[in-house]
C-alpha cells in the first residue's frame, strides 16, 4: 500500500520502527505529486495544456533533492538505532512564504522570483530537526494577500482537489490542496486573517491557527506582523496536534514568541469533551457587508449548510457530554474586516518597503535615471495588483492626516474585538467558555475567477476567521461535512490564549464521533483518477 | 542696527559603546572594516527576519537619561519610521517616537567665565543607525556595516544662546558620555554627531522665529563655525528685509560654508507606527532605581567638591575632573598620601600629566598606580629622596614596574643621610674653591647656589638640598 494513505503519525511510527523507509515514503509522495499536481506555478506559463485544468497545482517548487537528503539522513539514523524524531520520514510541504535555505523563496511574487535565503525559518528548522522531509514549496496568493490563491504571480494557481473549477481558498491554498490531494500529509501555512483556516475549510482538511506568539515568525516573510501566525494543515486533528507539538515554543529570534509552557497536545486529545463549555454565537450566523454604493453595512445571510453544520457539531458534542452555551454575544465581530483592512494594510505597506530592487530579488531592466526611477520601475513591474492595492491603502490610512481617523481608531476597535472573547472565556464570567464554535467560512469554495477582482468581497470570506487574529487567540478549522455540490464545509473552534489543547480536544472528539459518517468516505475529484489507477 | 540674539537647539546622535548592534549580534563597531563585512540577515533587511532587542542598549540609554536628570520612562516603545533610501535596507528605521526611553531633563554647563548655564533636554530616544552610501565612478555604492548600530538621539530645548555655548555643550556632553561609560564619544569616528537648529531674534524678545537646521556638523569647531556663519547670514537677511525660510543646510567642513540641502516646508510623512516585531520596553521601579543608583558622581558635581574639599583652583579642578579615571586617580592618591591634597594636585598637573602625554595612556591605563604615586610624594616630602629623583621614579615605575621604595633602595637613589660624610664633601669643595669662597665672603651671596650645585654634582644629586644649604652656610661663614 502506498504511504500516501497513511497519517503522519503512522508514517513516523513505521519509519522509526524500521518498518518503512523514509525514502520510500518520499517516492510515494513524489509519485502522487507527479500524478495529480501538473506543472508547477511559474512566471512563464502563458498557454497551458487543457489537461492542466484538472490538476491541483499546489506547488511552485518540488524540492526533491533537499527531501531526499533528509530522507537519507532519517534512514541512517534509524539504521544506527538513533531516534530521527516525531516526524521521522513525514513529507511536509511548506507555503512559499517561509524562507528555507536551499530553496527559492518567492512569496509568489515576481519581486522575489530569484530570492534564495541564506537561512531557514525557525518553524521549518524545527520540522527538519523532527525528521520531516521538506518536499516542496506551495503556491499562495502573492505575499499571502488574498483568500483564493489566485493572485499568485506564479501561474497556474492551485485548484481545489474536490472540484478543480473551484478555488482552494487562501492564502495557504497550495498548502491545503497539497494535503487534501495526499501530496503531503502535513503542510506549514500562515494565518493573518484566516489564511490557514479558510483554505483548510475549502479543501476539507484540518487547519490550526495557533495563539499569536505560540509559533515563531522568524523566517516568515511578513504580511501583518502583529497578526501573522504560522500553523499546521493536516488531514486529521491528531496530525495537526503532532505538528503543532513540533512547531510550538519560545524562539529567541522572535521577540514576540511566547514563554508559556507547551502542553502535550496529543495526550490532551484523549481527555474528551465531557464538561467542556462550548459557545455558539448569533453574531456568527451571518456576515455584515458594506453596500458598494452607499458604504452602509448590511446584514447578509451565509450559505445555510454552514449554520446547520455548526448545529450538527454542537449536537454531537452535547451528546458526548459538552455543555452548549447559546447566544454568546460577539458584538464586535462585524468590525473584524474593516479593522483588518486598516491594520493589516499599514503593516503590509511598511513590510513591503524593503523590496526596492537594491539588494535582492527583481530589479527593473529598464534604463533608469536615479533612485526614484529605480524604485518606481522595480516596484511597478515586480509587484502584482494586490501588493499595490495594499500599499496604497496602507499608506493612506497611516498618513499623518488620516492616522487618527483610521489607524489609531482601528487599534481601539481591535481591543474591543478582543474584549468580546475575554468576556466569553472569563472563568468567573457569565459564559465561562472553553471554546466558541462557529462556521469557518460564509460559503464553501467559490468558483475560480468568481470573486477575483473584487478585493472587498474577497476579503469578506475571512469574516468568520479574522477576529481570532485581532485577538491573538487560537482557532482550528475542521471538516464537518459536504454541501449539496460535494464541497467540504468547515467549522471552527476559537479558544483562549495558549489553550490550543482545549480546541483540539473538542475538534478531536467530534472527529472521532463522526469517524464513520458517509461524507468522510468521499474522495476528492482530483484524486479519483489516480485512486482508480492505484 | 538692532542687537540680535541667537537661539540654538542641538540634536545629537550618540553611538552607544555596546558590544553588539541593537537588534542583532553583529559587532556594534565596525570602524575600519571593509564595506558589508559586519552584517547579517537582520541588519541588512532580508525578508522574514526579526529584530531582537539588545537589552544593554536599554540600560545605557536609561543611564544617560538619568545623567541628564530626565524621567526614565517605565514603558517605552519602538516605532517604525518609514522612508525609502538605499542605506536603509528595511525601508523603515526602528526608532522611538512618542514614548521614548527618557523625557525632559537638563544639563548644567560650566561656562569658562565661571557662571553656569542650564540647557533643558526635550527627550532622549533609542534607535538604530542607517548605513552609508557614496557615489564612485558614477555608481552609487552602499555599505550596511553601520546599519543597526545603537544610537541615542538626544534633543535639547532651544536654550543655547551662542556658538560658544553650543561648543561648550558638546564638549561637556562628550566628557559626560565617557564619564558614565555609555559612549566612546569620538566625533571623528561618528560616535557623537550633531545637527544644529538655529534662529535669531531681537535681543530681549521671547518669540521663537523660523529656524534652519544645519546637518553634518561633526566636530566641535564645525559647530562653532557653522553657527557663527548661519547666524550672520540670518542677521544679514533680516536686515535686508528678507524672511528666514525653513531650510535644511549642509555644513561643508572643507570650505567652511553652508549649502542648502532642501526646503523643509514640505516635511516628509514618516507614517510612524508601533513596531509590531518588538515588545514594549518595560523597566520596573526597581530596575529604574538600580540605574539611578549606578550613576556615578557627575563631573560638574565632582568639580565643585574638589574645589570645596581640596581647595583646588577652578583651573586645577577642571583638569582633574576632565576625565573620570583621572579624577578617581587623584582622589585615590590623595587618600593614600594622607598629606596636603594640593601637593598631590601639583604632581598630577605637572609630572603625571607629562607622563600620560609621553606614554599616550589614560590614568586608568597607567602602570604607576595611585599607591605608587603617594609613596613617591611621601618620600620627597619626607626628605628621603630629592624632587628630581621623585620625578624620575614616575617614569621608572611606569616603564619597569616595581615598588618605588625598592627602586630607591636597589639603585641607591636615597639622599645621603650621613651628615659627617656630607660635611666632609662640603669641606673639600670649600678647600678647592678659594676664589669663590672669597667672593662669597665679600658679599656675593648669590654664589650659594653655585656651591649647592657643586655638592650635588659630587654626590650625584643625592644630597638633601635643604641640609646642604644649611651646612654650606655654616662652613662658609665660619
Amino acid at each position: 500500500m502506498s504511504s500516501i494513505r497513511l497519517s503522519a503519525r503512522q508514517i513516523a511510527q513505521k519509519v522509526r520502527a524500521g518498518e518503512l523507509s523514509a525514502l520510500n515514503v518520499l517516492e510515494d509522495h513524489l509519485r502522487q505529486i507527479k500524478a495529480v499536481d501538473g506543472v508547477p506555478g511559474s512566471l512563464q506559463n502563458a498557454s497551458l495544456d487543457p489537461a492542466e485544468e484538472g490538476k491541483v497545482h499546489a506547488f511552485i517548487e518540488v524540492s526533491t533533492g533537499l527531501a531526499r537528503q533528509q530522507a537519507e539522513k532519517v534512514q541512517t539514523m534509524v539504521q544506527r538505532g538513533e531516534d530521527p524524531g516525531p516526524l521521522a520520514g513525514v513529507p511536509v510541504s511548506i507555503k512559499d512564504i517561509f524562507c528555507v535555505k536551499g530553496t527559492t523563496t518567492t512569496a509568489a511574487s515576481r519581486i522575489l522570483y530569484n530570492f534564495r535565503p541564506p537561512y531557514t525559518a525557525t518553524t521549518v528548522e524545527r520540522l527538519e530537526k523532527a525528521g520531516a522531509l521538506i518536499i516542496g514549496k506551495t503556491n499562495l496568493d502573492e505575499f499571502t494577500y488574498g483568500s483564493s490563491s489566485e493572485s499568485s504571480a506564479f501561474q497556474p494557481h492551485p485548484n481545489n482537489p474536490w472540484n478543480t473549477q473551484r478555488v482552494t481558498g487562501g492564502s495557504s491554498g497550495g498548502s491545503a490542496a497539497s494535503v487534501a490531494a495526499r501530496e503531503a500529509p502535513l503542510s506549514l501555512g500562515t494565518d493573518t486573517g484566516g489564511s490557514i483556516r479558510q483554505p483548510a475549510a475549502f479543501c476539507g482538511v484540518v487547519g490550526l491557527k495557533p495563539s499569536y506568539g505560540r509559533t515563531s515568525r522568524y523566517g516568515l516573510i511578513a504580511f501583518g506582523s502583529s497578526l501573522d501566525c504560522p500553523g499546521p494543515l493536516a488531514r486529521d486533528v491528531s496530525d495537526a496536534a503532532l505538528m503543532l507539538q513540533v512547531l510550538a515554543g519560545l524562539d529567541p529570534k522572535d521577540s514576540t514568541s511566547a514563554l508559556a509552557p507547551v502542553p502535550d497536545y496529543l495526550a490532551a486529545l484523549q481527555e474528551g469533551v465531557r464538561g467542556m463549555r462550548i459557545g455558539l454565537s448569533r453574531d456568527y450566523d451571518h456576515i455584515t457587508y458594506p453596500d458598494t454604493l452607499t458604504g452602509e453595512m448590511s446584514v447578509q445571510s451565509i450559505q445555510p449548510e454552514m449554520n446547520s453544520a455548526v448545529r450538527d457539531v454542537a449536537e454531537v458534542l452535547a451528546r458526548l457530554g459538552a455543555e452548549i452555551v447559546e447566544d454568546v454575544p460577539m458584538p464586535n465581530a462585524r468590525h473584524g474586516i474593516p479593522t483588518y483592512f486598516v491594520i493589516s494594510r499599514v503593516e503590509a505597506a511598511s513590510n513591503l518597503h524593503r523590496f526596492d530592487g537594491v539588494k535582492y530579488g527583481y530589479r527593473t531592466s529598464a534604463p533608469v535615471r536615479g533612485l526614484s526611477e529605480l524604485y518606481r520601475a522595480t516596484r511597478a513591474e515586480g509587484f502584482g495588483l494586490q501588493p499595490k492595492l495594499r500599499i496604497l491603502m496602507g499608506m493612506y490610512v497611516s498618513a499623518a492626516q488620516h492616522s487618527a481617523q483610521y489607524y489609531q481608531k482601528a487599534l481601539r476597535v481591535r481591543s474591543m474585538i478582543r474584549s468580546d472573547f475575554e468576556l466569553a472565556f472569563d472563568p468567573q464570567g457569565v459564559y465561562r467558555l472553553d471554546a466558541l464554535l462557529t462556521p469557518t467560512t460564509p460559503t464553501t469554495a467559490f468558483r475560480r475567477s468568481e470573486v477575483m477582482g473584487d478585493s472587498v468581497l474577497m476579503q469578506y470570506s475571512d469574516q468568520m476567521t479574522v477576529a481570532g487574529n485581532h485577538a491573538g487567540i487560537p482557532a482550528v478549522s475542521i471538516p464537518a461535512g459536504l454541501d449539496p455540490l460535494g464541497l467540504p464545509i468547515g467549522v471552527q473552534f476559537f479558544g483562549m490564549d495558549f489553550r490550543e489543547d482545549l480546541i483540539l480536544r473538542a475538534a478531536y472528539a467530534y472527529e472521532q464521533a463522526t469517524e464513520n459518517a458517509d461524507w468522510r468516505r468521499a474522495i476528492p475529484q482530483a484524486l479519483r483518477e489516480s485512486e482508480v489507477s492505484a | 542696527m538692532k542687537t540680535y540674539e541667537i537661539v540654538i537647539g542641538l540634536e545629537t546622535h550618540i553611538q552607544l559603546n555596546t558590544t553588539s548592534k541593537i537588534f542583532c549580534s553583529c559587532k556594534a563597531d565596525s570602524w575600519g572594516a571593509e564595506p558589508n563585512t559586519n552584517i547579517c540577515p537582520v541588519c541588512s533587511g532580508l525578508p522574514g527576519v526579526l529584530p531582537v532587542l539588545n537589552v544593554e542598549t536599554v540600560r545605557k540609554g536609561a543611564l544617560l537619561a538619568a545623567a541628564m536628570h530626565a524621567e526614565i520612562n517605565p514603558v517605552s516603545y519602538f516605532d517604525r519610521k518609514n522612508y525609502f533610501y538605499p542605506d536603509l535596507p528595511k525601508g523603515y528605521q526602528i526608532t522611538q517616537f512618542d514614548e521614548p526611553i527618557g523625557k525632559g531633563g537638563y544639563m548644567d554647563l560650566q561656562m569658562p567665565d565661571g557662571t553656569s548655564r542650564r540647557v533643558r533636554i526635550h527627550k532622549l530616544h533609542l534607535e538604530e543607525d542607517a548605513g552609508k552610501t557614496k557615489i564612485e565612478d558614477g555608481e552609487r555604492l552602499v555599505d550596511f556595516n553601520r546599519c543597526g548600530v545603537p544610537l541615542v538621539e538626544m534633543v535639547t530645548e532651544p536654550d543655547l544662546r551662542s556658538a560658544e555655548e553650543a561648543a561648550q555643550y558638546l564638549t561637556q556632553l562628550r566628557q559626560l558620555l565617557r564619564w558614565i561609560g555609555v559612549s566612546e564619544a569620538d566625533m571623528e569616528r561618528g560616535h557623537l554627531r550633531c545637527d544644529a537648529n538655529v534662529s535669531i531674534r531681537e535681543a530681549g524678545s521671547t518669540v521663537l522665529n523660523t529656524k534652519t537646521e544645519i546637518k553634518n556638523v561633526n566636530s566641535i569647531d564645525a559647530v562653532r563655525l557653522a553657527i557663527i556663519e548661519e547666524s550672520k547670514r540670518q542677521i544679514e537677511a533680516v536686515e535686508a528685509g528678507q524672511r528666514i525660510q525653513s531650510y535644511t543646510l549642509d555644513w561643508d567642513a572643507d570650505t567652511g560654508t553652508l549649502r542648502k540641502m532642501r526646503s523643509k516646508e514640505t516635511e516628509a510623512d514618516y507614517r510612524y507606527f508601533r513596531e509590531p516585531d518588538l515588545l514594549p520596553v518595560v523597566l520596573s521601579a526597581e530596575e529604574i532605581a538600580e540605574v539611578i543608583a549606578s550613576l556615578p558622581e557627575l563631573p560638574i558635581e565632582r568639580r565643585a567638591r574638589f574645589i570645596q574639599d581640596y581647595q583646588l583652583s577652578a583651573y586645577d579642578a577642571d583638569i582633574l575632573t576632565s576625565e573620570r579615571s583621572l579624577s578617581d586617580y587623584y582622589e585615590e592618591s590623595v587618600r593614600l598620601f594622607g598629606g596636603a591634597a594640593k601637593v598631590v594636585s601639583n604632581w598630577m598637573m605637572n609630572d603625571l600629566s607629562r607622563l600620560m602625554n609621553d606614554t599616550g595612556k589614560s590614568a586608568a591605563e597607567l602602570r604607576l598606580r595611585p599607591i605608587d604615586l603617594a609613596e613617591i610624594i611621601r618620600m620627597v616630602e619626607g626628605g628621603k629622596i630629592n624632587p628630581a629623583t621623585g620625578k624620575s621614579l614616575l617614569g621608572k615605575v611606569e616603564a619597569g614596574g616595581g615598588k618605588p621604595a625598592e627602586i630607591v633602595e636597589r639603585e641607591g637613589l636615597g639622599l645621603i643621610a650621613d651628615e659627617d660624610a656630607l660635611s666632609g664633601q662640603i669641606a673639600a669643595i670649600i678647600a678647592e674653591s678659594p676664589a669663590e669662597v672669597e667672593s662669597f665672603r665679600a658679599g656675593k651671596e648669590s654664589l650659594l647656589g653655585w656651591f649647592v650645585g657643586q655638592v650635588m654634582r659630587r654626590t650625584g644629586g643625592k644630597a638633601d638640598p635643604k641640609r646642604t644649604r644649611e651646612l654650606l652656610l655654616e662652613q662658609l661663614k665660619r
